[in-house]
């Protein structure tokens, strides 16, 4: 793979990994779907 | 859409729609949605009665998009069973008898949308089996469908890994990814690659089409909805960036099978699935059938999921609350009208008329009537009050800058790609060159939606209002 996309890989990963960690570490309140 | 922009640099501008655009968008219907404690027309006739109609114009798109979406799903439940003897053909005869099959063989295309020819009973049955399916998920109720959803999201991403790891393994893999992936910055100067990256957010997250105000309505009243858009957000992202590598590493595989440049690969949307995606599957070297089962069924599972989402939230849920009717009744009736109205998209001359109303209605009825709403609900009900319900139960705390971003720039990026991708073509000439009468049902069928919204608003609405906020 070239640089460029080896560095995209990383931070697209980077992005999306951190930011459902970050949301989901602060999960807790909610609960099942109600009409 | 990341393969039709040039490929990586494509990616930047996308991350930068979802963060301005589709996350504040998300966030403010959930927001109002748990708010007013309905879906979209309860919403808007909670800010006012005279704006009622904004909620349920994107109600009669969600309906138009679902029964046009469905014949899709059917086109992925016909192929898993194809797939499994490769009826296309295997290596180069498969290579060139994918595209006759699926134009000739599956859906049996007219010359053109003045021309339906027969209904195609294989896709019709398929179709049956689609909604029968989708009934027995909806009837219950938002408690059984968040339960179904565990299994139906979780399945495509299993089949997705298999398929990426597939997708890895094949010559010519890495020449896809390159392509996916690396960035050309001299592209972002071009217009069309954010006009690119912003209608693709509009639509992958499934906003505009009512849907997320009555999803918003079922969070519980103490749930962060803050919270819950990011993660919708991210998560529906990841997944798109997660599948690209499935796709591009097949992309790459097509280009050293066929020995073709990338742009002579049909990379996107109908024909990257059911064209490129067989051709592919005829020139593996092994497990040929095997993926393509797993492709088809992953398809399969993802249009159910979201099939079932937008009938439900996007239409028998503000159906129910308006009127007031039995969920057994709403969802069986609707589910009978729309496969009836599906049929039309089941006939030769259907693939013209799936993609004029997909004009139709997730073009122009998702962007038109999202970039209203943020505007109805930024500077008439006001951003800082929902900001302020928003931060009620957020950890997160938003500050103003979701207000301009929610009165400003969200509707202006949608109305930049409706007017900038969408009049400025449409109005010059036919869309698609279909005939001018085929191509202008895309403004009858805004204008008579829109007519029967304000024929909606004008019926008194049976079921109390409960509003959850303060």
């Amino acid at each position: 793979m070239t640089t460029g996309a080896i560095v995209a890989t990383v931070v697209m990963s980077l992005v999306f990994i951190g930011g459902l960690w970050f949301c989901f570490s602060r999960m807790g309140k909610g609960g099942e779907w109600k009409d | 859409m990341t393969y039709e922009y040039g490929g990586g640099a494509f990616l930047i501008a996308w991350i930068i729609g979802l963060i301005v655009m589709g996350i504040p968008w998300m966030m403010m219907e959930f927001g109002m949605g748990r708010y007013f404690q309905r879906g979209a027309p309860g919403v808007f006739e909670g800010i006012g009665k005279k704006w009622e109609w904004l909620g349920w114009w994107p109600v009669f798109m969600a309906f138009l998009i679902v029964t046009y979406y469905t014949v899709i799903i059917a086109w992925a439940l016909r192929y898993t069973v194809s797939s499994a003897t490769l009826a296309w053909g295997a290596g180069e005869a498969g290579a060139a008898g994918a595209a006759p099959y699926f134009f000739g063989d599956i859906l049996n295309l007219s010359s053109g949308p003045g021309v339906l020819g027969g209904l195609q009973w294989p896709i019709v049955g398929a179709l049956a089996l689609v909604w029968v399916a989708l009934f027995f998920i909806m009837f219950k109720g938002a408690r059984v469908i968040g339960k179904v959803a565990v299994w139906t999201v979780t399945i495509p991403w299993a089949l997705l890994v298999i398929l990426m790891i597939r997708g890895l393994t094949l010559p010519g893999a890495i020449d896809g990814l390159n392509y996916y992936l690396t960035p050309d910055m001299a592209v972002l100067g071009n217009i069309d690659v954010w006009f690119g990256a912003f209608s693709q957010i509009a639509f992958t997250l499934s906003l505009g089409m009512a849907g997320m105000f009555a999803y918003g309505s079922f969070i519980a009243k103490k749930a962060d909805v803050t919270n819950n858009a990011f993660i919708t957000s991210f998560s529906n992202c990841a997944t798109s960036f997660f599948a690209g590598f499935a796709v591009f590493s097949t992309v790459g595989f097509i280009m050293h099978a066929l020995s073709i440049p990338v742009g002579e690969v049909s990379g996107a949307g109908l024909g990257l699935a059911f064209v490129s995606y067989p051709v592919a599957i005829s020139m593996m070297p092994a497990l040929a059938a095997l993926t393509g089962v797993i492709f088809f069924l992953c398809l399969f599972f993802l249009g159910i999921d979201s099939a079932f989402f937008l009938t439900y939230g996007g239409v028998i849920s503000p159906l129910m609350d308006k009127f007031g009717w039995s969920r057994v009744k709403v969802t069986a009736a609707i589910c009978v009208i729309a496969f009836l109205i599906g049929l039309i998209f089941t006939t030769g001359g259907g693939l013209y008329w799936l993609d004029i109303v997909d004009r139709t209605a997730s073009f122009y009825g998702l962007l038109i009537t999202g970039a209203l709403a943020c505007i109805v609900v930024g500077w008439v009900y006001g951003a800082k009050k929902l900001r302020e319900h928003l931060n009620e139960t957020s950890d997160f705390k938003i500050g103003a800058w979701f207000d301009w971003l929610l009165k400003v720039v969200v509707p202006a990026g949608l109305l930049f790609v409706v007017i900038y991708g969408g009049f400025m073509k449409d109005i010059a000439a036919p869309y698609e060159g279909y005939p001018l009468w085929a191509a202008s049902m895309i403004w009858v069928i805004l204008a008579v939606t829109l007519g029967l919204s304000f024929v909606l608003q004008a019926i008194k609405t049976k079921t109390p209002k409960e509003v959850s906020g303060k």
